[in-house]
């Protein structure tokens, strides 16, 4: 079954309208399908009929003679007929020239046989010379591939354990910094030990941490007897900045162990800490000391 | 008996004084099966004459001219619009015919295909190679077949003179839509490419593909035998 396609280009072709590569497309098409071929045929003498369309027109006369007279002088390609061939007669040397000739050529090939033999044997011993050495770079190639590989896995372990010293390194010189910074931190604190001035309990004693960086400190009591109950402990501060001793709060310490622990602050902002001192005032505390001094710092 | 065999029509040319395609039909009877007959009678006798071309028989190419010259001469001079041409072409076509008869293979086409196609083919290589290409083909391509130049028109008395080929073609071609008859006619007579045709009609050049398949066609179906 041909298609409108190929009807329409079958068209084409047989007025002479297809060129180029369409034209050669269709050709190939053409050669391949007999049923296309046939209808080319068909439809190519549909078109030349088209020339019984023209206007009637008649040659003239001598026309025909003018092309007679032409076809004289010319013969058509495959009109002329071979002339016999001639026999030509050998002279009797002619054989024994030919057999000379070919014991010549025999000899002549035989020993062009014999040359080109001894040349493909040398050429095969090139060949296997050349293999050997091909086989020979090959392994020497594969072991220095080998090389190479053993030495970049052995660097790549090197940077490895070297990115984990750094890694270690960093971590240690962090700690450190940490430790430093803790260190620095405690070399400004103040700390001082507040000794009795009371006669009838000679061992109280306290200590008192001061941190200057929070502005508070603690301060641990022991074997201090507890006040009256109209009394309080208060503990003070003594600056240089200010010419009476700053309150940092009262506290009550444990009648039975007579211990106390408390986190204290200053009324006032101290950062020139001289002594520590406890007193005993009135219930509540006093803006100044006014009562008894029973501990304090050296 | 009475045959039932289907009636063909045969249409002869004469003039409509409107013009356009100029052609009409007048009917006789001619059966299938006659038409079969003369159209391989036709191919054979013609191949007979070109074999004995190809032996040097000159008497056959005479014959040959006999029966091919009007429509090869007419064909030439209708593209050429020039009948000293014309004379070179069809000149040109039996020397040609004459000296590679021996290459004509009857079972690739009819002989009358190839001298049409060679005819053709040198009448359009003329033309083209012509300085005034644009000029002539303004001219050698009129908007019909061109019936009023000279010698064109077939009168009355000339009817009987027509062959039954030619009337068969035309009767053929008198029958296709018009737009279809103006696209064989240009794409056979013209030398034009299919791009100059769709720009002469001022028609899509697809339209124009579609009316050349189309129009062959039919003129294949109706001119089946009879040429």
């Amino acid at each position: 079954m041909i298609d409108e396609r190929h009807e329409e280009l079958a068209a084409q072709h047989a007025f002479g309208l297809l060129e180029g590569a369409e034209r050669a497309e269709f050709v190939a098409a053409m050669e391949a399908s007999p049923e296309l071929r046939r209808l080319v045929a068909e439809l190519t003498l549909a078109a030349t009929g088209l020339a019984h369309a023209a206007p009637e027109a008649t040659p003239p006369e001598e026309l025909k003679a003018r092309i007679l007279a032409s076809a004289a002088g010319r013969v058509p390609a495959a009109a002329p007929a071979r002339p016999p061939a001639e026999v030509i007669a050998f002279p009797a040397w002619v054989p024994w020239l030919a057999a000379a000739a070919l014991g010549i050529a025999a000899l002549w090939y035989g020993r062009e046989y014999s040359a080109a033999q001894a040349e493909n044997g040398r050429l095969q011993t090139d060949a296997v010379g050349a293999l050997a050495a091909l086989h020979q770079a090959q392994a020497q190639l594969d072991q220095e591939r080998g090389a190479a590989l053993r030495s970049l896995e052995e660097t790549q372990s090197e940077l490895a354990r070297a990115k984990q010293m750094v890694t270690d390194t960093s971590r240690r010189v962090a700690e450190l910094s940490a430790q430093l910074k803790d260190q620095g931190e405690l070399a400004k604190l103040k700390i001082a030990t507040l000794a009795s001035m009371l006669g009838n309990s000679p061992a109280a004693v306290a200590v008192a941490v001061w941190d200057p960086s929070r502005a508070q400190g603690v301060l641990s009591v022991s074997k201090l007897p507890a006040a009256a109950a109209e009394k309080d402990y208060q503990l003070w501060v003594i600056d240089k900045r200010y010419p009476a001793p700053v309150s940092a709060g009262t506290f009550v310490v444990d009648p039975v162990t007579g211990e106390a622990h408390v986190v204290f602050r200053a009324d006032k902002p101290v950062d020139a800490i001289a002594k520590f001192a406890v007193s005993l005032e009135r219930k509540g505390g006093a803006p100044s000391p006014q009562g008894p001094i029973v501990l304090i710092s050296p | 008996m009475t045959l039932a065999l289907p009636l063909f029509r045969i249409s002869f040319l004469i003039k409509e004084p409107q013009g356009h395609l100029g052609w009409s039909v007048c009917h006789a009877r001619m059966t299938p099966a006659d038409d079969n007959e003369d159209h391989e009678q036709r191919a054979r006798a013609n191949a007979e004459l070109i074999r004995r071309m190809a032996g040097g028989d000159r008497d056959a190419l005479a014959e040959l001219y006999d029966k091919l010259a009007r429509p090869l001469y007419a064909t030439a001079r209708h593209i050429l619009n020039d009948a000293a041409e014309a004379q070179d072409v069809v000149h040109d076509v039996f020397l040609t015919l004459w000296e590679n008869a021996a290459s004509f293979d009857s079972a690739r086409g009819a002989a009358f295909s190839w001298a049409v196609t060679l005819t053709r083919n040198r009448s359009i290589d003329r033309l083209r190679s012509r300085s005034n290409r644009a000029r002539l083909l303004g001219d050698s391509v009129p908007s019909d077949l061109g019936y009023d130049a000279e010698g064109g028109f077939i009168g009355g008395d000339d009817l009987a003179q027509l062959g039954d080929r030619a009337a068969a073609v035309r009767s053929a071609l008198a029958e296709l839509p018009p737009d279809q008859q103006k696209a064989l006619e240009l794409a056979f007579f013209s030398g034009l490419t299919q791009k100059e045709i769709a720009e002469k009609l001022s028609e899509p050049i697809g339209t124009v593909k579609a009316r050349i398949r189309r129009g062959l066609l039919k003129l294949r179906d109706m001119l089946a035998h009879r040429l």
